[in-house]
């Protein structure tokens, strides 16, 4: 294309002018991205034209402004409605009807899809929630199978920590396997202690009228009722006992403080 | 609220930059001042409500806005109501041309119809026919009695002529 013969064509002057078809408008669009000489041309005429109608121009009525800027904004507040025209028929106006039922339309299935929405998304939040829960769920199952696994296992002895006088209503049990000398602890029941406490498991041994005391760790803060944890390994063992004791515990236990404590 | 302050400014701007062009070109086609004045008002409203559909890469804001006048202006022209009314209106003398464009003496000093009388009448008319009163190419060529092709030929003749005037 000879895109200087297109310029002098007449058709960037009807371009701007609103002259041209919707085909030709097309056209001449494509083209002004192809030919940056022809978006030049375009906006020499158009600043020309602007310069000429600015120069040579009729003063509105002065009262206008002051209608157009309260239509403008005293109907931003209220609710949109459809363009204001002075109506220049009395005649029931089918298209206007049809225009405003539209628009009525339109903003009903916009509120309709917002709500419909807000209820997919609050949906998708509860499935979730609910996978959430149930992914803790299972997992808890898996922990009290492999536990009652563990517990049932074959030389498995189960040990009953009963309350002492320090508080009747606490109880533990101690699954002590007598082959691998592991020892897991199910607290039952046990007063939730202060900050700076801590539980701490023992095994008690007696040799010669001598009581020893062993270690067997700390009972975590975190620890959920009915689990079972396992604790440090007991090579020999008369007995468990469960002290309270201060924050990590000490190397020998508060005889003071036993909570619960099993038959020697 | 602040977004209202800075609506304010933004109509206040447009309002006092365009609104003597716009109301010239509606005036231009649109004789009568009350229906002009309401013309105005809608392509105001319209306007502001379309602002953000306007593409700055096919024009500038002044084109968008003349474009929008003049389009609500030959519609007003063609409504049933506007006729019925001119029809109740005493004749004007200019009235048998089938053109508007001599009503009101002072709206042919201004704009592009200024621009217009420098050109020779067979290049006026189309021009005021199809810009002016918004007829397609097809109805001036049924209306003139010539082929289309002519018609196209002739208005952009007319149009690089007018291109010429205006500089």
């Amino acid at each position: 294309m000879n895109i200087k013969e297109y310029i002098s064509s007449g058709v960037v002057e009807s371009y701007v002018l609103g002259l041209l078809t919707a085909q030709e408008r097309f056209e001449f669009e494509q083209y002004c991205e192809a030919y940056p000489e022809l978006k030049e041309a375009r906006t020499a005429f158009e600043l020309a034209l602007e310069k000429q109608a600015m120069e040579n121009s009729l003063a509105p009525p002065a009262d206008l402004k002051q209608k157009i800027a309260s239509k403008i904004f005293d109907e931003n507040k209220a609710a949109p409605v459809i363009p204001i025209q002075s109506a220049p028929s009395r005649k029931f106006n089918w298209t206007r009807f049809v225009a405003a039922a539209s628009i009525v339309l339109l903003a009903g299935s916009i509120w309709w899809n917002m709500k419909l929405r807000n209820e997919n998304g609050k949906l998708k939040d509860d499935n979730l929630a609910i996978q959430n829960d149930l992914k803790i769920s299972q997992d808890s199952i898996a922990q009290i199978i492999s536990m009652a696994n563990h517990i049932q296992k074959k030389g498995m002895k189960m040990v009953p920590l009963n309350g002492t006088a320090n508080s009747p209503k606490s109880f533990a049990t101690v699954y002590w396997d007598t082959t691998s000398h592991d020892v897991y602890l199910l607290v039952n029941n046990l007063p939730t202690p202060a900050s700076d406490e801590q539980y701490q498991l023992w095994a008690l041994l007696k040799t010669n009228d001598q009581m020893q005391t062993i270690d067997l760790g700390m009972l975590q803060l975190s620890q959920k009722p009915l689990q079972v944890y396992k604790m440090t390994n007991a090579q020999s063992a008369q007995a468990f006992a469960i002290t309270l004791e201060k924050k990590d515990g000490n190397t020998e236990p508060n005889l003071q403080k036993i909570y619960v404590m099993s038959n020697l | 609220m602040l977004l209202n302050e800075q609506s304010n400014d933004a109509f206040n701007y447009l309002y006092d930059n365009y609104s003597g062009a716009i109301y010239t070109i509606i005036n231009q086609i649109v004789p009568d001042k009350d229906t002009a004045s309401d013309v105005m008002q809608e392509v105001f409203v319209n306007i502001w409500r379309k602002i953000n559909t306007y593409d700055a890469g096919k024009g500038r804001l002044f084109t968008w806005m003349l474009n929008i006048a003049r389009n609500a202006s030959i519609d007003k022209v063609r409504s049933k109501g506007y006729r019925d009314n001119q029809k109740n209106q005493p004749m004007t003398e200019n009235e048998s041309s089938g053109m508007a464009m001599s009503t009101n003496p002072m709206v042919n000093d201004v704009g592009l119809k200024k621009v217009l009388t420098t050109l020779n009448e067979e290049h006026r008319k189309l021009i005021d026919l199809s810009y002016f009163q918004g007829f397609t190419h097809e109805e001036i060529a049924k209306m003139m009695g010539i082929p289309l092709g002519t018609v196209k030929t002739r208005i952009r003749t007319a149009i690089t002529q007018l291109r010429k005037m205006i500089g």
